[in-house]
């Protein structure tokens, strides 16, 4: 028999003058404003929301809330809602998910497959063997999902996330939730009150008790007048070190969920209880659900959810029959579970229940409804460290020893009546409020930038709440009969069991070898009932078998939430928008967006080496150094000497970590007495900066040197080729630029097309003539835009990244990274003349200082026999046809210059030497002969044009 | 010819937003801003009275933060940050001062109105509430994942907060903000106003 | 999120420094023996309990510190006072 829609009820939170219109498996419904998409397709009458797991048995309502296992649906493109949590909105497309007839086998291993998954373990066991199944297994299985439907096309929606740092969170708004939450706010702390559900109140919103209705309305109204902050529909996901909480808030309106990240001084755990399902023969039939599930139904949204029903109850709160005969239920029987008496089963059809058989008789009836008992949702603390204690008296666990920090109340903590356990939660929110009061003074104090504290800090308040009572709680967990112990992955009792006999008996063992509760309820509803069969097996209590451990998250997290608003922050320089004006393929180097190219940058090569090209190099890390210690510092940081660098003098350097592993490469220039710049790799710039200070402040703090990190300040320009002395000279007419006045490696400050403040340098990364301008960032686009301008008759043309590679790669000079990895010392880079081990100290010289007697690979330029070939980057280099590796080709490009492929490659000592042979074997197997190079330079060995 | 050359802002792309008069976001890129850094305790740091976590109006009209220890960051007009810079030199062997001039290497915003520590908290993890962080209060932070000096320096009662970062995130951490401040209802200042001119649009 | 109390800055989140490992004495590089020398770089104590640390603020007030935490429980000491920041090398 179906559920049907009662009249107004006191309680409900439907509004029946809105009505909602949606679809339900493409078929039309309504409903009314306030149901949940599960309680108005109760109303109409639906009985089945989804199919099980693994057996693939009709499944109706079971506790008609956010942890009810049996009602995951899929609401348009987004699959797993909770349909007895979900708000009906007008023009939902609702379906099921999990629908076996919609689940084609192509494969005649199919039926055998089917036969095996009616075991525990079946993970492990069914997809092992034959091995060239596999293919066919991850098909059948994803298939098998119980999830719905991903839409890869669906737009993105907005996910946000926020701070905040309030003195108290509550998680939980029941009774107690809300008074520790109003106590702890009176006593002067921010507190930020959590509740799950759509409205606070817990228990009290579905009961009839007239007392408990006033006590509700009373505690809404305080509520709302008290500076608390209440994030309904929101949940705590996690607790972590030093009360660090996640919290999902779903009911934003800017947002699909928003994630809060809170750092709480003080965290009260406030969840209530959840009523326990009961495991006997049937139990998963539709039509048997929790005694909560019947409230709920009844007093929230005035849906009857049967005809004639049997009440099995073991405490007063799970006693419903009040509440069934009030909406018109026919009530055949109250089984009481206190005296003994059981429920052994329920018979009808594979849809629903017809009849339940208790105490050996059979009553006939559509609807059976169990108190069984209470699960305590310790989660929250076990995430504090805490591990609570079963109590067989009360047949449920409590706190143990939960840190300081976090204190329970409420239903978690003990029994009550309704004042008690309000005055429980007001002790609570009271000894919140007082400790928060500690934190905040010490973190006060602490803090430079906090408003200065006056006194010590207030003595940390002890715990001296009145504990709540424990009542007597018969330990009900499963009937003579087997049944179902966990909902959402369909493991029974008989599966606990067999996996018991198997030998996995320890709780955690059997818990991944069932799967049993590890589905969409986290264990809310079977972890008890998995432990007590897993007892019963061993012959033992629930104390001695112990609990799984509680572990993020509280309840399931969208991907979204958790992935939703990342930031991924980018870098651009001041010249960006001229590049995106003309046409530039950009690439992602690091943070920085740089110009890759801008459509062809061979031809952007050849323009560089015949004219003058310029490239936009802001990224190149540039450190301004101020003090009289500079000399002392380089000289620890670089592996060469340099103390006698003159003023207006550029000088190149390797660093090298204390491992004698190159760290960085770069020129620093002197601009004045006591101030020179640094320069590092792009990539580089900020773990520099960080080891730069590392030296200086922990094993330097003596020597006078200030560092600042300048990169963003200068918009840095290169400009490279032949008639760049030209170019220059049309924008520069405060230095002078003859090869005298203004050498190779020297560095001067200039005014650049009318920029005050700028400097540049003459060095050669291209192999080039080449002039490095350095400008205010301020000003780079009026300077870039100026070079461009003033050097159209020279046929000045930007190029971008790539063309720089090229040209570095035939000028045959290394990349740190790139043609060195962590791994390669210095003397790899075939620079030993920069290695000065005549220096008296310098970082890394230990290792290079012993490293002679290692036979260390050598960087070498490398050219293929056959000119069009270009070996990709990582090819390794082999011995002649073995597979014996030698090397490897560490960058390749296509040269437009020399017209064929050349490469930097690591190779053994022993072929390090002008006119080796080598077999490069490539990506597609080929084997490829080539030749070591004498230089490391492809073009130009003697660098006539650099120096010109 | 320096005279016609214009300040170019690290926010470039313009941002429509509505207007609440709740929150406002302004580019002050342009405003003049050096470094200067010193001994922890020495004879400057005691000239510049601006200990590490706080800032001071000096009577010069630079606004002087504390944002290190030994470390402090001068914005203001030309002129009034000069002097202040001027007014370091000559402790000797007594001190270690020096000065860098920062205004291109640091993008700078205003974020204002009384929703400004609820924009703050979408994109940085400190707490804002006034004892944490009081008017004059000055500590740097990670926002959206940038590293930014961030100020609080309310206007004639007005909740406001610079927030300076390195130059080249500048597009990004400004979008980040209009992100962040959009469900308040956000008013845009788009660029390069000079810091007074920041003071004005803010009341 | 682990709070680290920064003795500049006040309490954290770890994810606004940089974790510099145990810290160690560096040996002198001029007298070192190669063994010596390759315990400072790989060599960790490793130890549950106890254990004297490097940090960099790197978010905050950009100073390298040294403090001790108990690896088993998260626990920091109360950070030294400024002035006394000396950590080791990482």
């Amino acid at each position: 028999m179906a559920m049907s829609r009662l009249g107004q009820r006191p309680t409900e939170v439907i509004k029946r003058s809105v009505t909602l219109h949606f679809r339900w498996n493409g078929r039309s419904f309504s409903g009314f404003e306030g149901d949940t998409v599960a309680s108005a397709l109760a109303a109409s009458g639906q009985q089945v929301f989804s199919r099980s797991l693994k057996y693939h048995r009709p499944r109706g309502i079971l506790t008609a809330d956010y942890w009810d296992p049996n009602l995951m649906v899929q609401v348009g493109d987004d699959p797993n809602v909770r349909a007895g949590h979900r708000l009906l909105e007008e023009g939902m497309d609702v379906r099921a998910q999990n629908v076996w007839p919609s689940l084609r086998f192509d494969l005649k291993a199919a039926n055998s497959l089917v036969g095996r998954f009616l075991s525990a373990g079946f993970y492990y066991k069914t997809f092992m063997r034959p091995r060239w199944l596999w293919p066919s297994y991850e098909r059948v299985l994803s298939a098998f999902g119980p999830g719905g439907r991903v839409d890869i096309d669906s737009p993105d929606r907005y996910h946000d996330k926020r701070y905040t740092h309030p003195d108290v969170v509550v998680a939980g708004a029941g009774p107690a939730g809300i008074e520790a939450a109003l106590a702890a706010s009176k006593a002067g702390a921010r507190v930020l009150l959590v509740e799950h559900e759509h409205s606070v109140g817990g228990h009290l919103r579905y009961s009839t008790r007239a007392a408990e209705q006033v006590a509700l309305g009373k505690l809404r109204g305080t509520l709302e007048a008290s500076d608390v902050e209440v994030l309904t529909d929101s949940t705590v996901t996690g607790r972590y070190e030093d009360n660090w909480l996640g919290i999902v808030q779903r009911n934003h309106p800017i947002a699909v969920e928003r994630l809060i990240k809170a750092r709480a001084k003080m965290l009260v755990v406030a969840p209530g209880l959840i009523e326990r399902p009961y495991v006997f023969e049937g139990n998963d039939r539709p039509g048997v659900i929790t005694s909560a599930a019947a409230r709920r139904l009844i007093n929230l949204w005035g849906v009857k959810p049967g005809e004639r029903a049997v009440v099995f109850s073991a405490n007063d709160e799970g006693d419903a029959a009040a509440d069934l005969r009030d909406a018109g239920v026919d009530v055949a029987a109250v089984i009481d579970g206190r005296k003994g008496h059981r429920i052994n089963s329920t018979r009808g059809s594979r849809r629903a229940v017809e009849g339940v058989v208790a105490d050996g008789v059979r009553i006939d009836a559509d609807l059976l409804v169990v108190a069984a008992g209470w699960t305590a949702p310790t989660s929250l603390l076990n995430m504090a460290g805490d591990r609570p204690a079963y109590d067989r008296y009360a047949a449920r666990f409590f706190p143990s020893n939960p840190p300081d920090s976090v204190l329970a109340t409420g239903g978690l903590s003990g029994d009550g009546t309704l004042d008690e356990l309000r005055t429980h939660g007001a002790a609570t929110g009271r000894l919140a409020a007082a400790r928060a009061l500690s934190v905040a003074h010490r973190i006060q104090a602490r803090t430079a930038r906090a408003r200065a504290v006056g006194g010590p800090e207030p003595d940390w308040a002890a715990d001296d709440r009145l504990p709540l009572r424990r009542d007597f709680h018969p330990e009900l967990f499963r009937s003579d009969t087997h049944g179902m112990i966990d909902f959402s992955e369909d493991v029974g009792s008989k599966d606990l069991l067999a996996a018991a006999r198997e030998g996995y008996d320890s709780v955690e063992l059997a818990k991944r070898y069932t799967t049993a509760t590890m589905g969409s309820s986290q264990g809310k509803l079977e972890t008890v009932n998995t432990v007590a069969v897993l007892a019963e097996a061993r012959g033992e209590n629930i104390g001695e078998v112990g609990t799984t451990v509680w572990r993020p998250p509280y309840a399931p997290v969208s991907l979204g939430a958790l992935a939703g608003r990342v930031f991924e922050p980018v870098r651009v320089s001041p010249i960006q928008p001229w590049h995106e004006a003309n046409g530039v393929r950009t690439i992602l180097a690091g943070q920085w967006v740089r110009p890759d190219h801008y459509g062809d940058p061979a031809a952007e090569v050849r323009n560089a080496r015949s004219n003058v090209g310029i490239i936009d190099v802001t990224p190149l890390g540039k450190l301004d150094l101020r003090g009289p210690d500079i000399p002392k510092l380089l000289n620890l940081l670089y592996t060469n000497k340099w103390s006698n660098l003159a003023v207006g003098k550029v000088r190149y350097g390797m660093m090298c970590g204390e491992d004698g592993v190159v760290l960085d490469d770069g020129v620093t220039g002197r601009l004045g007495e006591d101030h020179y710049m640094m320069t590092t790799t792009s990539s580089g710039a900020g773990v520099v900066w960080e080891w730069v200070e590392n030296w200086l402040q922990t094993e330097r703090p003596d020597w006078r040197v200030h560092v600042t990190p300048v990169t963003s300040a200068y918009a840095s320009i290169n400009v490279a080729g032949p008639k760049s002395r030209r170019l220059v000279g049309r924008v520069v007419r405060d230095v002078d630029l003859s090869p005298e006045g203004f050498a190779y490696m020297e560095v001067r400050s200039a005014t650049v097309a009318g920029v005050a403040g700028c400097f540049m340098w003459r060095i050669g990364f291209t192999g080039d003539l080449s002039y490095e301008l350095h400008v205010p960032a301020g000003h780079g686009m009026h300077v870039w835009e100026a070079l461009i301008e003033a050097g159209a008759d020279l046929g000045v043309g930007p190029f971008g990244m790539e063309g720089q590679r090229i040209m570095r790669l035939e000028k045959g000079h290394f990349i740190v990274g790139q043609d060195t990895d962590g791994l390669t010392m210095a003397p790899s880079t075939g620079l030993s003349r920069l290695i000065r081990l005549d220096k008296e100290n310098f970082v890394g010289r230990p290792e290079l200082g012993w490293s002679g007697s290692r036979r260390l690979p050598m960087i070498v330029a490398i050219q293929p026999d056959h000119p069009q070939t270009v070996p990709d980057e990582g090819c390794q280099i082999v011995r002649g046809d073995t597979n014996e590796i030698l090397g490897r080709i560490t960058s390749s490009r296509m040269s437009p210059t020399l017209r064929r492929s050349i490469c930097l490659g690591q190779v053994e000592p022993e072929l390090a030497i002008g006119g080796s042979r080598v077999t490069v074997l490539l990506a597609s197997g080929d084997r490829i002969g080539a030749t070591v190079m004498g230089h490391h330079a492809h073009f130009d060995p003697a660098g006539e044009r650099l120096r010109g | 010819m320096a005279d016609a050359l214009r300040f170019e802002s690290p926010v470039t792309r313009s941002h429509p937003a509505g207007e609440s008069g709740g929150l406002t976001l302004t580019d002050s890129s342009a405003t003049v801003k050096w470094l200067v850094r010193a001994f922890d305790e020495g004879p400057a740091a005691a000239c510049l009275q601006t200990p590490f976590g706080s800032s001071r109006q000096d009577p010069s009209g630079a606004l002087v933060l504390g944002s290190r220890p030994g470390e402090w960051i001068l914005l203001g007009a030309q002129d009034a940050v000069a002097r202040v810079v001027e007014s370091l030199q000559g402790f000797g062997s007594g001190d270690f001062v020096t000065a860098v001039e920062w205004t291109h290497g640091r993008a700078m915003f205003r974020v204002s109105g009384r929703h400004a520590p609820r924009a703050l908290e979408k994109v940085c993890s400190l707490d804002w509430s006034d004892p944490m962080t009081p008017d004059g209060a000055v500590t740097s932070a990670s926002v959206a994942k940038v590293i930014c000096d961030i100020a609080r320096d309310d206007c004639r009662g007005t909740l406001s907060y610079l927030v300076l970062c390195d130059r080249s995130f500048g597009q990004y951490v400004f979008d980040a903000l209009i992100d962040a401040g959009r469900e308040f209802g956000l008013t845009v200042v788009p660029a390069g106003l000079s810091f007074s001119d920041t003071q004005d649009t803010v009341g | 999120m682990l709070l680290v109390p920064c003795p500049n800055c006040g309490p954290r989140n770890s994810a606004d420094l940089r974790y510099g490992g145990e810290s160690h004495a560096r040996p002198d590089p001029a007298t070192a023996s190669p063994h010596e020398w390759r315990a400072y770089l790989y060599l960790r104590h490793n130890p549950a309990g106890w254990l004297r640390e490097t940090w960099y603020c790197r978010s905050g007030c950009r100073r390298w510190f040294a403090l001790e935490r108990n690896t088993a429980t998260n626990e920091f000491r109360d950070p030294p006072l400024p002035g006394d920041k000396r950590g080791g090398a990482a």
